[in-house]
């Protein structure tokens, strides 16, 4: 097993890691709380509507402390999240973490399949286009990333729902399924919707960054002492290739849990973004807070893992 | 290991077919049943399903199935006068000759869902206290302040006094879907916060479940001993599909089948293009759209710049444009209302028929002969966004230009109810009662205020210059029906003489059916939840 710089040295680094994200954290957080209320909208409006009387409308905000001064409304919001008390939603006064341990798994398979799937799909073609450069292959390749980037995912969802769910009636319209068969067929599409662009951004960086290596010595060295083409390209290329190709990964894993949105509001399905959209178009502060804190948690954790893949993946980087 | 061009290709297809090996988990992902009723609605999950705290249109159709009220309208329309109010958990009523005082005999034998007993007067009685209770939070209290007291007078029978008269207690607060009622003892044991999610009533149907993802939604299922006979269709599914492709992909697939429908320009036709034998059921008058002009801000506080934008609005246009959800209306109240106007009742004086002409006559007069603009706030929901462009275009031929700034839905209604906007839009339902939107939108005592505290007269009439507040008045002490409705007719000219609010359309209510769903009986208007005891699917 490679060595990853000691055993103590690792946890300190992962330790001081997660210390760095707490001010980002709390920033985020602070952030959230205070673009909440000044955002037009009253919560209490939104969830009595306004034909309640100015006494219940009151009532309501009591009950649910938003009549409280700022800074105590932000003390009790904070020390909420730290405890992992994230509150009760105020609109149908479901306890939110139990809205985001319902929702966040199904954000989570969509990430990680649409991940699989577009970086399955995008490095043999990164490949196919930097080995063929300027043919008939790297042309295709290069149209289809154009395309990718081009094409909204929402719209590239839509189709793809009516043309495989409602006139082939191969996937289901809507919802997350129940159990893992039923979830994977539910995940596909939508997760497909998502590895097709993530699929034009990893092939075209994976054909850059192979064009890059393929100039250098070592790769003609390689070749000088007739290492035989595949060789070349998957031991010799590839590997070296994969430092900006896994920073590239991470940032699309990152912009892959963001695209999950419009995703999840496309094909119907459970998920953290669609629950965040909801809560915002009725200021349900509660549910807001609670899925901003979850999302900013996967912001810093694949940032970290970022980081601990280059040192899997680049035996120069070591824990300094 | 060696990979020629051909080993790729070959892995790629393989990829490819194992993707599609992976979609072939069944031929249709949409079995057909007809025991259970599906339908979606443009939100985006169950809020409650207490008929006291509800605000959410989606949310009714589960209420109304569950619960019974003292009297129902009619199963397809509103009731054209009193005498066609049908009897539900009351069997029989009277009213006493000021119309203050209600006596109901109620259905014996009733039985509450899931073994909670015997349905009684304390129930009712329960039920309407908690309605007008101010320490409990409540949606729709407004509707229940004309109740003073209500007694029980034995188990089955029970006695409204109302504070003023109104001989339209039953067409107006006792059918709304709030006044549903609802099980004392259940609701004393499980408390209010159970409730919401576990509620029981007498209705048609009974709560089977509450699924956490919304597209799942609320699951009924029939109660076999309905006093008024099992429904046809054992059970209901009511989702909630917030994005209009989604559920409208659900409707054509066959995935739901019934889903509301979009009140905006062009929907109706490209969904018929899809498929033209769909249903499309219309609830008239489903909500009012109105427009007010701010009186407070110039130029608006001149009369003729009001009715001259009365006169370039085109409504019969508007009404075009949304077929068939909308319909021009001559007076607050619709044409299915008692006492409101029609094209051949209302007074050629207030009928603002489109006439650019004189609109162009009533600005030169007001000194603005080349017109003049303006900005106002309107809401990115379809069915103001698409109205107010329209209006916009149609306000540039007498050369008055008018800036939108379409806001979020929620920021466009807190800064409504503060009075920032300059014609304020409001697109509201109310229960069959003429006095009800007068009351709301035209009262001095509803007039908005900045603190937010207000109500939804946006114009300030009856502030800013006189109103209609002691006709009003009158109208609402008048227990005789005839003479109350004449004198609603008359607050509806004088208003529209004054021109503080044109009244636009009545946006309906849109369901669009599968064609294999047989609703039981024509809708033509109604609130916007229907029940669905005899719907069946083909």
């Amino acid at each position: 097993m490679r060595d990853l710089g000691g055993g103590k040295t690792m946890a300190r680094y992962l330790l001081l890691r997660l210390a760095d994200a707490v001010p980002t954290i709390l920033l985020v957080l602070t952030l959230v709380f205070i673009a909440m209320r000044i955002l037009p909208g009253d919560p209490a409006i939104a969830a009595l509507g306004d034909m309640a009387t100015p006494e219940q409308l009151e009532l309501f905000r009591e009950k649910m402390g938003l009549n409280a001064p700022l800074w105590l409304q932000y003390i009790n919001f904070v020390w909420g999240m730290l405890t992992l008390d994230f509150g009760r939603s105020l609109m149908n006064n479901q306890s939110v973490l139990a809205l985001i341990a319902y929702n966040l798994p199904y954000t989570i398979e969509l990430t990680i399949v649409a991940m699989i799937l577009g970086v399955g799909f995008g490095i043999p073609l990164g490949v196919l286009a930097a080995t063929h450069r300027n043919k008939a292959a790297d042309n295709a390749v290069r149209g289809f990333s154009l395309l990718g980037y081009a094409v909204p995912d929402f719209y590239l969802g839509a189709l793809l729902l009516i043309t495989f769910s409602l006139n082939l009636g191969w996937f289901p319209i809507n919802g997350g399924g129940e159990g893992f068969f039923d979830r994977m067929h539910h995940v596909f599409l939508p997760a497909v919707t998502l590895a097709l662009v993530k699929a034009a951004f990893i092939g075209r960086l994976t054909r850059t960054s192979l064009l890059e290596v393929f100039g250098k010595d070592y790769i003609r060295t390689a070749r000088a002492k007739g290492a035989r083409e595949p060789r070349v390209i998957y031991r010799h290329g590839l590997r070296n290739a994969l430092l900006p190709l896994t920073t590239g990964i991470g940032l699309s894993t990152l912009a892959t849990l963001s695209g999950s949105v419009a995703i999840e509001l496309v094909f119907n399905r459970p998920g953290i973004g669609k629950l965040l959209i909801s809560a915002i178009s009725e200021r349900d502060y509660a549910v807001i807070q609670g899925g901003v804190v979850i999302f900013s948690l996967f912001v810093v954790l694949i940032n970290l893992l970022m980081d601990l893949v280059y040192i899997v993946v680049d035996p120069r980087i070591r824990v300094q | 290991m060696a990979i020629s061009r051909r080993m790729f290709i070959g892995r790629t297809a393989a990829t490819i077919a194992g993707a599609s090996l992976a979609s072939g988990f069944g031929p249709n992902a949409f079995a057909q049943t007809t025991d259970t009723l599906r339908l979606a609605f443009a939100a985006r999950g169950v809020r409650t399903i207490d008929p006291a705290k509800s605000i959410q249109g989606a949310d009714e159709w589960a209420i109304i199935h569950i619960h019974d009220k003292l009297v129902e309208v009619p199963l397809g329309h509103f009731p054209g006068s009193v005498s066609e109010v049908q009897p539900s958990l009351a069997t029989s009523w009277t009213m006493s000759p000021d119309a203050k005082t209600w006596t109901f005999q109620l259905r014996k034998g009733v039985k509450f869902h899931k073994g909670y007993g015997e349905f009684s007067a304390e129930d009712v009685k329960y039920t309407f206290d908690r309605l007008r209770n101010d320490k409990a939070l409540g949606s729709n209290r407004v509707l229940f302040d004309n109740i003073a007291d209500v007694k029980t007078d034995g188990p089955s029978t029970v006695v409204f006094t109302l504070s003023q008269p109104d001989p339209l207690f039953i067409m107006g607060p006792l059918s709304h879907y709030s006044s549903s009622i609802i099980c004392r003892k259940a609701l004393e044991e499980k408390g209010a916060a159970a409730f919401e999610k576990d509620p029981i009533g007498t209705g048609p149907y009974q709560l089977a479940s509450i699924e956490a993802d919304p597209s799942q939604g609320v699951k009924l299922t029939a109660n076999k001993d309905y006093f008024g006979g099992a429904p046809v269709t054992p059970n209901i599914q009511v989702r909630y599909i917030a994005d209009t492709t989604a559920r409208t992909l659900a409707l054509l697939s066959g995935d739901v089948h019934m889903i509301e429908g979009v009140r905006a320009p062009g929907w109706v036709p490209s969904i018929k293009q899809r498929n033209a034998n769909l249903h499309f059921d219309v609830a008239s008058p489903g909500s009012f759209f109105t427009i007010s002009f701010n009186l407070t801000v110039k130029p608006f506080d001149n009369i003729k710049v009001r009715q001259a934008i009365a006169y370039l609005i085109d409504r019969d246009q508007l009404a075009n444009a949304m077929a068939p959800v909308s319909q021009r209306t001559y007076g607050l109240n619709p044409p299915s209302f008692l006492g409101g106007f029609t094209k051949d009742t209302i007074p050629a004086a207030v009928r603002y028929d489109y006439d650019p002409k004189k609109a162009k006559q009533l600005l030169t007069e007001a000194g603005f002969p080349n017109g003049f603009s303006f900005n106002a706030d309107t809401s990115q929901r379809e069915d103001y966004s698409s109205v107010m462009l329209i209006i916009q275009e149609q306000l540039r031929i007498g050369g008055i230009d008018m800036k939108l700034n379409i806001k979020d839905h929620t920021a466009f209604h807190a800064d409504q109810g503060k009075g920032t906007n300059t014609i304020f839009q409001r697109s509201a339902a109310y229960p069959p009662v003429p006095t009800q939107a007068i009351i709301e939108q035209l009262s001095a005592a509803a007039e908005v205020k900045p603190d937010g505290s207000g109500g939804p007269n946006f114009s300030h009439y009856g502030v800013a210059i006189p109103g209609i507040d002691d006709m009003l008045k009158k109208a609402m002490e008048e227990p005789n029906l005839d003479r109350r409705v004449k004198l609603i007719q008359e607050i509806e000219t004088r208003f529209l003489t004054d021109m503080p609010l044109l009244p636009i359309s009545d946006n309906g209510y849109l369901i669009v059916r599968a064609a294999n769903v047989d609703l039981g009986y024509q809708l033509k208007s109604g609130y916007a939840h229907w029940r669905l005891t005899k719907a069946k699917i083909g």
